[in-house]
């Protein structure tokens, strides 16, 4: 009788301290095994990995050097999503939760290409051959996806049909571009280095599927932020650091997600009972399991992990909204044309004196800086000018004298046909357009010519 | 033979059945012949009783008011009253309730004892709010076309004198303790070309029908519902911030419309502009206002969100105080201080309070229902549904998606953003695809549209379907839009979007002195040297048809520098009087400067031959028309 006691207080502490404590202790399990936990009931699938390196691809390297496998949790099984593949990583469920897309390598020598397989399992169908590493596949409205595809310069954000009709580059500058999530609004999350694409620190950015538009989610900069997915609310998830943060439509600054003590790996999933699906390790363990975690409560649940490998990349199998189509109104121009309402205004505060005139750079192939030309800003700080499309643009402030007032902090592009009005330099989403006509489009609706020659082919005619 | 009639019949089947399947245009035309007539209640108004008991519904398409038990939702009592009524509201008293028909021109007046209909009164054009002053004597009629608040004797509606208001004056709110009466608008007053438009709040002295001041509402277009505290210290009115000198390059970052409220009284000491709207998500066109009798809360209805917001007043006045600078451009600013936003029906409008606060009555005009929220809990508790078709007719769901925002990007805008109670805005907009700042372009009246084709200004869309569909989703919503039902039931709906009456033109068709001279000039062949007038441009050439337009395109003149071509769409001329401003780029302030300043050359028409009075004439006549 003692003993049954004393037993009932050691499995109420151990409870208590899971609560407390979020995930227990990893315990010693045989290599590419994985110890489940509480059973699900809807079909999760995972990457398993020996050693996740979860930013090197914005280093351009390899995030699985040891290989990976995804694994699909059904009915309180676990087992591998697809057999016979040397690699496997980065599901995408469709939105019908009938089919899988995912990275692969068939042999170990092979690149990185994107696969397809029903969501049952089965056998799988090569959807995109590469000759270099494509990566990070996301499905996308009208049967298309985005992806990253390693390039000379870095892995590029691609959107491109199933059946590899229509590939429609993304990014344009050099650097890596990873996607993470396709938003409802139909924009495609992406991380990138800050200042986009040469920075250091990672952070997420937004960019419409015909490579237009690009921004960052919110200029709050500075915090390391990755894997970011769009929630059910709208919020955008991510890790921030170790921990999770989150966007929230409100806000022009990320705000903190009170989840349980630990390290998270980001890509969170949600599930339909609104649980959180996170890939998660106490402070000082090797490695990330998966557990379920209801927004407020104190600890996080187990619902899978392995001794040996880290559980990353969580999706669920289950239908979710599909994401609004881009309808895009890119002109059929070689150029793109800039408009800035008034250049003084920005998150970093106020110029010390009026900007007198606007430079435009390029860069160029050779990763040398080249001047585009400089143009007056007008009284009320808006400049107009043409830029060839498909390009890093920067621009800088200058003086009465020529004198730089104040630079862009890194690079961006402007699609070929694209037409984009900036409020400010630099001023957040946050910031909307004052109305106002701009004094320069009172003087002139021709844009200052700053395309290096590439104007020939530019047209503003109606449409 | 029997073979080749069998063939023929295939073929004639499987014809049919091609037709059957084109999706869109042909089922647009299909349905276009034969619109349903549905009567919905179409709440747009809720008043309660003095005593809280009962629930006023005031059913704009059924033109009637309904009495509704307010716990219950059964309904009391039906009253019919004019047609397409716009506002209502209690005597002090209790014993009569006032009802304003916007069609009819004319305001009811019910004995809320009996329910009956004691008397239908003459009001000014278009009435669409009444207030009665606090001693019973007058009453207040706010005149959306007549830019105007007729003062009205009480007791007999003798009209006793006019006040000029602004723009589009639409809704009449009395302050507490009857001292003051404010008239908003739901267009603009005229600005210079290209200038930001603004709006006012009319101060009305009701004692002495009298207008005392005129609170200014700087880059505000439309304004609807104004609601001030029990202790008369606090206004706050809800209202549309265009952009639209902005080129129209994208959507994004509040880049169309900013959805605000004007807060106004002696708590804030100042008027200040207070933005509803988030970085990734839009409340559009805000349109009702209450403030609890603490004045803890306000609570906003969104006609094209389909939620209410609800405010904390505390936290908003501590933000105004802390932010001297106006703040309106910032989207951030709505996490400080919204406390809620509550998804109720389709196209919410008019709300009410009960008297202790604690539930919120909201009239959801296009899905015929009131929704009740428990202001404790920011829910909906109860769904009274009213009495009216079951079914949603395609005209219906036209008009649904008409008032919806949810198809731009982020749920920014819709149809009705600009197009005001399906009209217009009075504001000209900077489009992306013609270039940024080319081809600016005068929003125009949607109405009675069949015959008037072309649309756009350079007459370059062919079809209501082309200019509602891939167009408005590639250049307006910026986002993945209707599919082919859903544009069909919208082109219904704007198809059959019928003329309003003519207030210039008698009854029975007859024309005063004045409009006859200037039909005989829009008509004449001749000028007044005795020399010919060309045929094309001659008034009645190109504005030919009942309809004021042949349809076709001409260049009189009027291009800008800012045009890619002057060669430009002929208006139609129904209502014209209400469009103002005018010209492709609504450059012309009146009609009279189309031909005083924009028609040196007699190109768009000959008209320097006539003086003052005749071109006085001649607008006499445009205004029948």
């Amino acid at each position: 009788m003692r003993w049954l006691t004393t037993g009932a207080v050691v499995v109420c502490a151990l409870l208590l301290v899971a609560l407390v404590y979020g995930l227990p202790p990893q315990p010693d399990r045989p290599a590419g095994g994985s110890n489940q936990r509480q059973a699900e009931t809807v079909p999760v699938i995972f990457t398993a990995a020996p050693v996740y390196v979860s930013l090197a691809a914005l280093h351009g390297e390899e995030r699985f050097p040891e290989g990976a496998q995804l694994m699909v949790l059904r009915g309180g099984q676990t087992r591998l999503l697809v057999l016979g593949f040397a690699a496997t990583a980065d599901a995408s469920v469709s939105f019908d939760a009938q089919t899988v897309l995912f990275a692969g390598k068939k042999n170990a020598g092979d690149p990185w290409e994107i696969w397809e397989v029903s969501a049952e399992g089965g056998a799988p169908q090569l959807v995109l051959r590469g000759t270099t590493d494509l990566i990070r596949p996301l499905w996308m409205p009208d049967g298309r996806m985005v992806l990253a595809r390693r390039e000379r310069d870095g892995f590029a954000l691609e959107a491109v049909g199933l059946d590899g009709s229509g590939a429609v580059r993304l990014s344009y500058l050099p650097g890596n571009f990873v996607p993470d999530d396709v938003l409802r609004d139909g924009r495609v999350l992406f991380e990138s280095g800050f200042p986009l694409g040469s920075g250091a620190t990672p952070e997420m950015f937004l960019v419409y599927a015909d490579g237009s538009g690009v921004e960052s989610v919110r200029c709050d900069h500075g915090a390391a932020r990755e894997h970011g997915r769009q929630m059910v609310s709208g919020d955008i998830v991510f890790a921030h650091g170790e921990r999770l943060a989150r966007f929230t439509s409100a806000l022009a600054e990320e705000a903190a997600v009170a989840a349980p003590a630990g390290e998270y790996a980001g890509d969170v999933a949600e599930m339909p009972d609104g649980r959180w699906l996170v890939a998660a390790r106490k402070p000082g363990a090797k490695h990330f399991g998966l557990g379920a975690w209801k927004p407020g409560a104190a600890a996080v649940t187990v619902i899978v992990q392995d001794a040996e490998r880290d559980l990353i990349e969580p999706v669920v199998v289950v239908p979710r909204a599909v994401p609004n189509r881009h309808p895009s109104g890119l002109h059929d121009w070689t150029v793109g044309n800039l408009l800035a309402l008034d250049a003084r205004l920005s998150r970093s505060g106020a110029l010390a004196e009026e900007p007198a005139a606007v430079r435009a750079e390029a860069l160029g192939g050779d990763g040398k800086v080249v001047a585009l030309g400089t143009t007056p800003v007008e009284k009320d700080g808006s400049f107009f000018v043409q830029a060839a499309g498909d390009r890093p643009l920067r621009f800088i402030l200058l003086d009465a004298a020529g004198h730089t007032l104040r630079e862009e902090h890194g690079w961006f592009w402007v699609r070929r046909g694209e037409q984009r009005i900036c409020v400010g330099c630099h001023t957040g989403p946050e910031r909307a357009p004052e109305n106002r006509v701009p004094q320069v489009l009172l003087r002139t609706t021709t844009p200052a010519d700053m395309t290096g020659g590439a104007a020939g082919a530019a047209t503003a005619g109606g449409r | 033979m029997r073979r080749r009639v069998t063939m023929v019949a295939v073929v004639a089947a499987a014809l049919c059945l091609v037709l059957l399947w084109q999706p869109g245009m042909v089922r647009v035309s299909a349905q276009l012949s034969t619109p349903p007539e549905e009567r919905y209640a179409s709440p747009l108004e809720v008043l309660l009783s003095p005593d809280g008991a009962r629930l006023y519904v005031l059913c704009q398409g059924a033109d009637e008011v309904r009495v509704l038990d307010a716990a219950t939702g059964r309904v009391l009592r039906t009253i019919s009253v004019g047609h397409l009524p716009r506002g209502f509201s209690f005597s002090p008293d209790g014993a009569r309730l006032f009802v304003v028909n916007s069609w009819d021109d004319t305001v009811t007046v019910i004995d809320t004892q009996s329910g009956r209909v004691k008397a239908t009164w003459a009001a000014g054009f278009e009435p669409s709010s009444v207030v009665e002053d606090r001693p019973g004597k007058l009453l207040y009629v706010a005149d959306r076309i007549g830019n105007n608040v007729t003062v009205l004797d009480a007791a007999t509606g003798e009209e006793k004198t006019t006040l000029a208001a602004g723009r589009g004056a639409s809704y009449l709110t009395m302050s507490a303790d009857g001292s003051r009466l404010y008239a908003t608008h739901v267009y603009p007053n005229a600005t210079p070309h290209r200038t930001p438009p603004k709006s006012e709040i009319t101060i009305i002295d009701p004692a002495q029908a009298r207008v005392v001041g005129r609170m200014m509402l700087p880059d505000i277009a439309g304004v609807f519902h104004v609601a001030l505290s029990r202790d008369g210290r606090l206004g706050v009115a809800a209202e549309l911030h265009p952009k639209n000198l902005v080129p129209m390059a994208h959507v994004e970052h509040g880049w169309v419309f900013g959805n605000t409220l004007t807060v106004f009284g002696a708590d804030v000491g100042r008027s200040v502009e207070v933005p509803l709207d988030e970085l990734d998500r839009y409340y559009a066109l805000p349109f009702g206002v209450a403030i609890t009798p603490d004045k803890s809360r306000i609570y906003v209805t969104h006609g094209g969100s389909d939620c209410v917001t609800v405010i904390d007043t505390k936290k908003m006045l501590a933000y105004i105080r802390a932010h001297p600078e106006p703040f309106a451009e910032d989207l951030s600013a709505s996490a400080n201080y919204v406390e809620a936003r509550v998804a109720v029906g389709k196209n919410p409008r008019g709300l009410v309070l009960s008297r202790d606060g604690g539930r919120l009555f909201v009239a959801n005009r296009l899905d015929d229902t009131i929704s009740v929220l428990s202001t404790r809990e920011n829910r909906v508790t109860q769904t009274i549904k009213l009495v009216g078709p079951d079914k949603v007719s395609p005209l219906r769901r036209g008009e649904q998606t008409f008032y919806a925002a949810k198809y731009a990007f982020q749920g920014h805008f819709g149809c009705s953003n600009c197009h005001i109670d399906s009209t217009f805005d009075g504001l000209q907009w900077d489009l992306e695809p013609d270039g940024f700042g080319k081809d600016i372009v005068d929003n125009r009246l949607l109405e009675d549209l069949r015959g008037t084709e072309p649309f756009k200004w350079n007459g370059g869309n062919p079809s209501i379907a082309i200019e509602c569909g891939p167009r408005t989703e590639m250049y307006f919503w910026r986002s993945q839009t209707f599919d082919d039902l859903t544009l069909a039931d919208l082109v219904l709906y704007i198809r059959h979007l019928p003329l309003r009456p003519n207030r210039w033109r008698a009854a029975d068709g007859a024309l005063t002195p004045a409009q006859e001279r200037g039909r005989a000039i829009f008509h004449r062949t001749v000028d007044k040297l005795g020399q010919p007038i060309p045929e094309g441009n001659r008034c009645a050439y190109c504005h030919s048809g009942p309809k004021g337009t042949n349809q076709k395109s001409f260049d009189v003149g009027t291009g800008k520098w800012t045009d890619n071509s002057g060669v430009l769409d002929t208006p139609q001329l129904m209502n014209v009087a209400l469009t103002a401003p005018y010209l492709h780029d609504g450059s012309a302030k009146s009609l009279e400067e189309i031909w005083t300043v924009y028609n040196p050359h007699d190109r768009h028409g000959r008209t320097n031959d006539l003086t003052k009075d005749e071109l006085n004439d001649l607008i006499e006549y445009l205004r029948t028309r």
